[in-house]
């Protein structure tokens, strides 16, 4: 029988469910959500379409279990854990320290995680059922009560291949009064990499995140990461995007203890027929919380970016402080920037605000720093810095700050060379 | 020696003439005063010469030193020793001063195949120059122009023509909107850096500034072509008189 690409897909996400799990019973609950990719006439896939996706003739992978050796680490001073092929690699992996545990859990508490969220949009989503139904394990790392890593922990995602997609899974849970700085870098060469993240932040804790889409030219990564915030507790993130073919950063956030607060930030650095998507939506669920979205976009030749921020204040959520912006700047009249912040507030004592701007290098600016003998190049690297220096300084506390501006100094210049 | 020869200039700005036929010749040591209306083509001579897109010229000659730069870009034009002072400086937010300085300063020393300065001894070479000019320290922390006064604008631009040491400066009605004070400390400026290898051309519609700076040639720069040149008396008879004498007679 002649399947349509988007039924193929499902039917060997089945068999590979079926001839690969025990706990196949369970894992189904998530694979009968998923029937096929959403098509462009459901909201949050208007803007970034999965058309070229479907066509993929892809299955998941079924990880090679030999490791590589191969020198992977992102930063000097680090912890890190690496993921190959989808699954973590112990050999290749740091030692961590006795307060930080990692162990594997169990479908179970996906799902009660899922409950604690109480929101039923979220169960549809593409990414948390292919990956809760493909992952080969679902890894949790635990920040114990009372402990702040004294250096960054940093997550690497390598390998895949053109022909398959590959599901880590991972949640990251910290304990109460606890703090954590997390890299995680996305340089897979899978067709697809859906990696689904649940991050539990429990009360007066600290998270910072920088999350570095890397992937190879031809690579998909529907990154979906979901989480829950607790009293007194705050969640930096920050996302530098700028590899792959199509990647899209989508976090749901949900606030659900009093004067917490998310930074869901991002920069996409975007060329060729790239395609970037920073999507978000954050939920004030009580009140007294505070959530920021800051994007900055740079796009050349036919590439396209997005930014969707929704922010929706429950009823009781009074005295939220809800803020976005996204800027982009446009380095050819081919590329294509969306915005599109929504608000969708329930409480009546709330401070929110929205915008976004679209522009090109501002001539005078670029003739100003030509007219004293920078060559034409430079003065645009000069301006396109000046452009996302704020936002990352303003994002990111931890001590990778200048690796992370090395990062988007790279990208930038490789979207200008192309 | 000739440091700019400009021979019958002809330009337009979306197909209207602004430059009609202008000639100016400037030698080293040589200060020159170009004076005019509002809208008579001075700020349109300095883009043309710095090398501005969109401000090409349609026929005409423009030599720097001998060399044809009419083909040159802005950037080489001011590593080959042609400075501008911007009549509005722009603002660059974000962009540090001191490493706005320090890019173009080693810009113009790996053109004269100088070595090319790091960091540290940037800023204290930059401290000394600052000095001189009266640019306060704490402005070259500020990203560049923003939240600058308008006389801090003018007179950081001429911390920049000292610190690159041009062949021509071309000063934009860099005295607008000065205070006497200010208007003081940016003549010291120029008076400092002056000297007999190098040329000024100051563009300017008020006398007022030729007091500090004593001019060689004054021009009279109106509806896009030069009506009178002379020497400094020329300046004094505009203040007296207006333009309009001399809008008459030609
Ligand atoms: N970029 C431009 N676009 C259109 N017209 C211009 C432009 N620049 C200058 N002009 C016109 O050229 C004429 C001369 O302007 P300008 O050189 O700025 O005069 P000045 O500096 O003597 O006041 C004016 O009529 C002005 O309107
Ligand atoms: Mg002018």
């Amino acid at each position: 029988m002649q399947h349509k690409p988007n039924e193929q897909f499902k039917s060997k996400l089945e068999k590979f469910v079926n001839d690969n799990f025990e706990d196949k019973f369970l894992r189904k609950n998530f694979l009968n959500r998923f029937n096929s990719w959403p098509s462009s006439k459901i909201e949050s896939w208007k803007l970034s379409r999965l058309g070229k996706l479907s066509r993929k003739e892809i299955s998941p992978l079924l990880p090679n279990e030999s490791d590589f050796d191969k020198n992977i680490k992102f930063l000097k001073r680090s912890y890190s854990l690496v993921f190959y092929d989808g699954i973590y690699r112990e050999s290749l992996s740091d030692k961590l320290p006795e307060n930080i545990e990692i162990s594997f859990f169990e479908i179970k508490e996906l799902e009660e995680f899922l409950n604690k969220c109480g929101n039923q949009e979220i169960l549809s989503h593409p990414t948390l059922n292919i990956t809760a139904s493909c992952a080969k394990n679902y890894l949790k790392i635990k920040i114990k009560k009372n402990f702040s890593l004294d250096l960054p922990l940093e997550i690497i995602q390598y390998g895949g291949d053109s022909k398959h997609s590959i599901h880590p899974l991972i949640l990251v849970e910290l304990e109460e009064n606890s703090a954590l700085n997390l890299i995680q870098l996305y340089k897979s060469s899978s067709a697809l990499i859906a990696p689904l993240e649940i991050v539990k932040v429990g009360k007066n804790s600290n998270l910072e995140i920088v999350k570095i889409f890397d992937d190879s030219d031809y690579c998909h990564n529907l990154s979906l990461t979901i989480k829950i915030i607790e009293e007194n507790s705050e969640c930096k993130s920050f996302n530098l995007i700028k590899g792959g073919a199509f990647s899209r950063s989508e976090n749901h956030v949900f606030l659900k203890g009093e004067s917490s607060s998310v930074d869901l930030n991002g920069v996409y650095l975007s060329s060729d027929d790239q395609h970037h998507d920073l999507t978000s939506v954050i939920y004030h669920n009580v009140p007294n919380c505070r959530s920021s979205q800051k994007v900055r976009g740079v796009l050349n030749n036919n590439s396209s970016g997005v930014f969707q921020g929704k922010v929706v204040v429950e009823k009781n959520a009074q005295k939220s402080d809800a803020h976005q912006m996204s800027r982009v700047l446009l380095l050819s009249d081919k590329a294509n920037s969306n915005s599109k912040p929504e608000l969708e507030i329930y409480a009546d004592d709330v401070i929110c605000s929205h915008g976004a701007t679209v522009g090109e290098l501002d001539e005078d600016q670029i003739f100003y720093l030509l007219s004293r003998g920078l060559n034409k190049e430079k003065a645009q690297h000069i301006m396109i810095d000046a452009f996302l220096t704020e936002i990352i300084e303003d994002s990111i506390n931890a001590i990778y700050l200048e690796n992370i501006k090395n990062e988007t100094i790279l990208g930038f210049k490789k979207i200008l060379e192309t | 020696m000739s440091i700019l020869k400009i021979k019958n200039v002809h330009l337009k700005i979306e197909n209207k003439p602004i430059l009609k036929g202008i000639s100016l010749s400037v030698n080293k040591g040589e200060i020159h005063a170009v004076m005019g209306p509002n809208g008579s083509g001075k700020s349109t001579l300095s883009y043309m010469l710095a090398g501005r897109e969109g401000y090409e010229l349609e026929s005409g000659e423009v030599k720097f030193e001998n060399k044809d730069i009419t083909s040159f870009l802005p950037n080489e034009r001011a590593n080959a020793g042609l400075f501008l002072a911007f009549q509005y400086p722009v603002e660059l937010p974000g962009v540090s001063s001191v490493n706005f300085l320090r890019e173009a300063v080693n810009s113009r020393r790996k053109y004269l195949g100088k070595e090319e300065f790091n960091h540290l001894n940037f800023v204290k070479e930059v401290r000394k120059v600052a000095d001189e000019m009266f640019v306060k320290d704490e402005m070259l922390k500020r990203s560049v122009n923003v939240g600058f006064s308008g006389g801090e604008k003018k007179r950081f631009e001429i911390l920049q023509m000292a610190l690159l040491q041009p062949v021509l400066s071309i000063l934009d009605e860099t005295d607008s909107g000065l205070d006497i004070d200010a208007l003081k400390i940016v003549s010291h400026g120029v008076n400092k850096y002056k000297n007999n290898d190098n040329a000024i051309i100051l563009i300017t519609h008020y006398q007022r500034l030729l007091d500090y700076i004593v001019p060689d040639f004054v021009h009279i720069l109106v509806d896009g072509e030069i009506k009178r040149s002379g020497g400094p008396e020329l300046a004094k008879y505009v203040e007296k008189n207006g333009y309009a004498g001399i809008i008459n007679a030609a």
